[in-house]
């Protein structure tokens, strides 16, 4: 869904339109239009814009083809829309540069015009705006929305006439267009543009557009329109091998009893439930229940799912894998799960995960893995991932890739979700055992989304569970150093990373942004498909919590419950801190606590120093 | 879509691929098409090397479109488009470079090598418009495999672009048969199981995979990744229909003082390579599969 904010009078107008998302930004030539702008001024915006990708488009009124050839020229804009009573010619003569507004008032007249403007080759192919006799567009009239539809069933249709956020939802929903126009339903004051509403016109938008996306025939490894196998060519045939081996073994009854063996002698299973009295009776609202994957062998969930995926591995006759970690608790359930069968392990970690997470890299060391540093990029976690996946690409005959969360070309995200979710299973047996009733909301943090999407699986069918996903809001979402690919629209965008399509923290070039979080395991740019998914279909909620948010988070934790969570956990905690209070007492909060906090002493402890030095 | 396109005399992209092969076999040998990233080590500088490049006689030009993530390269293209990266090269940056290039007369079929992020984030549509309208002849995008194609085959389609697929040496037959199918202009194949690179010798069993591809193919095939050295070149050219050098091009460059002289020398050196000896007329024409 692309979307054009028209009516740009200011660099600052534009420059916000930019950050709020829109695609494509109109300037208006007509002198008559009170959004009219001077092509010089048009030319000092451009200049500034060029770089951030946006595609600029110029409004014209019955101007002449060397008009409009030459502002386009002058200015830098990419497109003409002609928005008068242009003669044929003059379109077929600017050939590509140039798409035609249509203003019909009914069927017939529409006909008549699409005779005489056929579909631009590119999109978009056209615009429909209102009619109104004797005025050019912008009048904030709607379009006739059972026309709209017709044409853009033919063409990319770029459907404009008093839209604004709260009916542009229905207008995609009933049009289905390539994209919407808007200029005065987000405006403060005529020509003056308004961010919020920009931000709420261009999601909403995006929002209906995806939910509208056709149910039918969905392929394997979509949820919704994300997801999918966005992979190298030498890795496809890969993917296919292990999709198929992954659903023989999911058909085999020795396997999953060997999983679930393990998941109860080696692993402990099941992990506790514990009601936490002394935190909850410190916020004094609901409730709250802690998931113990702390408790878990190696200290988080990541060990359910890095066992399963080993398994399967041996199954497939693999003898060695190889694993990304951010944390690096990923790392070392990789490097158990393959001393425990026997495998080669090689795991690659960002130098600056390596620093903080020492710990971690020594328990790799010491259980036979090999750890490589990867310096290249923001030499974290996303890094980790890239230069995993190039060793898969150069070793794909006897080399199993286990992919660390539910991220990555399908089956992993599938795969990954299905290994984890006896998170959720155990949990809401035990929640009813204990509390005799289901909780009012599931808390998870959300990094890739594994442990997430593995407690939010048992509940998803149970209308009265909110599920509730909490990223790292880092420094704060204004600073722009998080990781909040939910909470942030100006950076977090449907795109593609590491073979799927998913919200991923981008610039407007398409570059993938630096992320930050105080938790090497939530400091990632993009988010599982399938929670791009849940967001999307409002079925699942997103938040986020700041650095300092989860550190506080920590120490109520440990000091009223004895438990030293792990960063990423505590900002699940964090979560539940904010909500309890607001709760009444017989509500129920279920927090995932997905690891211990063993791995994270250093920071912590060097954060809590340095805040004690600042108050002295 | 079916509008009719303008109907100036430029020839599209599929065109100009198909007469470059053309030519190269012609002349009794496989095309030369080297890699080079757009903005490295900046912009102007790209600019020098890759005219220099078309000037010394390269058949097709690949060129780079910076991303932050490019999974599918080694560690010389992934500094130099980290490098364009941090000069500020943006795709729009690219296109507009393409079209530099155009107006400096560099007649040679170029393609856009990059990666989907950027694209999506351009906008599929706009950017297969924009690159056509700069210049560039085709696409060539090696993290969309055909399962995930539709959007960008239909609108390199409008704007008679090729859009180029890749196989690999583990490509099963269907799916060499259904890229031999798809793809326009040529067939890429990816000469070994790994990243962009360098590398010291040809990988087995390459003559058995280019024999395959070629048997199915529609198109010219071309070979590329890991190809370093005039003689590599000459041994891919007996195979092949086209040639693709990227890595020990740009190291090259790199390590010159005067990077457009080291491109232009290094393309000199691979022509020489792939014509046939002795050079000049009389050589034979090469055996050469037919194309749609
Ligand atoms: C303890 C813990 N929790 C959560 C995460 C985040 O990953 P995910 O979102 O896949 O659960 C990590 C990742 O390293 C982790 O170690």
């Amino acid at each position: 869904m692309k979307v054009k904010i028209c009516g740009i009078t200011s660099l600052e107008d534009a420059q916000a339109a930019v950050r709020a998302g829109a695609d494509l930004l109109g300037f208006n030539f007509y002198p008559a239009s009170p959004r009219y702008i001077s092509p010089q001024a048009c030319r000092a915006i451009a200049e500034v814009l060029r770089p951030t990708g946006v595609c600029l488009v110029g409004v014209f009124v019955n101007a002449g083809v060397e008009e409009v050839r030459s502002t386009l020229a002058e200015c830098g804009l990419h497109l003409a829309q002609l928005s008068g009573d242009e003669p044929p010619e003059v379109l077929a003569e600017l050939g590509g540069l140039a798409f035609k507004a249509l203003r019909p008032a009914d069927s017939q007249a529409l006909d008549g015009m699409l005779a005489r403007y056929p579909a631009r080759a590119s999109a978009p192919a056209w615009l429909l705006d209102a009619a109104r006799p004797g005025e050019f567009g912008g009048t904030g009239q709607s379009a006739d929305w059972r026309l709209a539809a017709g044409l853009a069933a033919r063409a990319p249709l770029l459907l404009a006439g008093g839209l604004k956020p709260e009916n542009v939802a229905a207008a995609v929903r009933q049009v289905r267009p390539w994209g919407v126009d808007v200029a005065s339903g987000v405006e403060s004051t005529t020509g003056r543009k308004d961010f919020h509403k920009m931000v709420e016109f261009i999601q909403a938008a995006r929002r209906a557009d995806l939910a509208a996306e056709p149910a039918s025939a969905p392929r394997a490894g979509k949820y919704g329109p994300y997801g999918g196998q966005f992979a190298p060519e030498v890795l496809m045939p890969a993917l296919a091998e292990l999709e198929e081996a992954y659903a023989a073994a999911q058909s085999d009854a020795a396997f999953q009893a060997e999983f679930e063996r393990l998941l109860a002698e080696y692993v402990g299973r099941p992990t506790p439930l514990s009601y936490a009295a002394r935190l909850s009776e410190a916020l004094g609202g609901a409730r709250i229940y802690l998931k113990r994957e702390d408790l878990a062998h190696t200290g988080a969930h990541k060990i359910n799912n890095a066992l399963g995926q080993a398994l399967l591995a041996r199954r497939m006759g693999k003898r060695r894998i190889v694993a990304e970690t951010g944390a690096g608790q990923h790392g070392v359930a990789s490097a158990t799960a393959a001393a425990l069968l026997g495998l080669e392990c090689v795991v690659y970690m960002g130098e600056v995960d390596i620093a903080r997470q020492q710990p971690n890299v020594q328990r790799m060391r010491l259980l036979g893995a090999e750890v490589r540093p990867v310096q290249s990029g923001s030499r974290t976690l996303k890094d980790a991932v890239n230069e995993a996946i190039r060793d898969w690409v150069a070793n794909v005959g006897g080399t199993y890739y286990l992919l660390g969360s539910a991220l990555g070309p399908h089956p992993y995200p599938a795969m990954v979700r299905d290994f984890q979710s006896v998170i959720g299973r155990e949990a809401r047996a035990q929640i009813l055992a204990q509390a005799g009733r289901l909780p009012d909301a599931c808390i998870a943090c959300v990094g890739g989304g594994s442990n997430a999407i593995g407690l939010f699986q048992a509940f998803r069918a149970d209308p009265g569970v909110a599920l509730v996903g909490v990223e790292a809001g880092g420094e704060g979402l204004a600073t722009g150093r998080h990781a909040a690919r939910f909470g942030d629209p100006r950076k977090g965008r449907p795109g593609v990373l590491h073979g799927t399509f998913t919200y991923l923290l981008q610039d407007a070039d398409g570059q993938v942004a630096q992320t930050h979080s105080i938790s090497a395991g939530l400091d990632y740019p993009a988010v599982g498909p399938e929670h791009a998914f849940l967001h999307d279909s409002g079925r699942a909620e997103y938040t986020s919590a700041e650095d300092g948010e989860a550190l506080a988070a920590f120490q109520m934790l440990a000091r009223t419950e004895g438990i030293l969570p792990a960063l990423e956990s505590a900002h699940a905690v964090a979560e539940a801190v904010r909500r309890a209070p607001k709760m009444s007492r017989g509500s129920i909060l279920l927090v995932n606590l997905s690891g211990r906090g063993d791995k994270d002493l250093d920071t912590v402890l060097g954060l809590l120093d340095r805040q004690t030095g600042g108050a002295q | 879509m079916n509008a009719p396109r303008d109907l100036n005399r430029k020839p599209t992209g599929l065109e100009r691929i198909r007469a470059a092969f053309q030519a190269a076999n012609r002349a009794g040998r496989a095309a030369l098409m080297p890699y080079f990233t757009l903005g490295y080590p900046d912009a102007a500088a790209s600019l020098e090397v890759i005219a220099a490049i078309a000037g010394a006689g390269a058949d097709l030009i690949e060129l780079g479109v910076p991303f932050s993530d490019p999974l599918a390269d080694g560690p010389t293209i992934q500094r130099s488009t980290q490098a364009a990266l941090e000069q500020g090269m943006t795709v729009r940056g690219c296109l507009e470079l393409t079209a530099r290039l155009r107006e400096r007369g560099v007649s040679q079929a170029l393609l856009l090598m990059g990666y989907a992020n950027p694209m999506l984030a351009y906008g599929v549509e706009l950017y297969a418009a924009d690159a056509a309208r700069a210049g560039a002849d085709g696409l060539i995008i090696p993290d969309l495999p055909l399962e995930e194609a539709a959007q960008a085959q239909a609108a390199c389609l409008a704007n008679g672009l090729a859009l180029v697929y890749l196989l690999s040496p583990a490509s099963p037959p269907e799916r060499i048969a259904a890229a031999a199918g798809a793809t326009s202009g040529f067939l890429y194949l990816v000469s070994l199981n790994g990243v962009t690179g360098a590398r010291s010798r040809l990988p087995e069993g390459l003559e058995g995979f280019v024999a395959r591809a070629r048997a199915a193919a529609r198109t010219p095939v071309a070979v590329g990744f890991g190809i370093s050295t005039p003689e590599q070149a000459a041994q891919v050219g007996r195979l092949a229909d086209g040639v693709i050098v990227g890595s020990a091009l740009i190291d090259s460059v790199s390590r010159s003082a005067q990077p457009a002289r080291a491109a232009a020398e290094f393309v000199g050196n691979m022509l020489s390579a792939l014509s046939p000896q002795p050079p000049g007329k009389g050589a034979g024409e090469r055996s050469f599969v037919g194309e749609n």
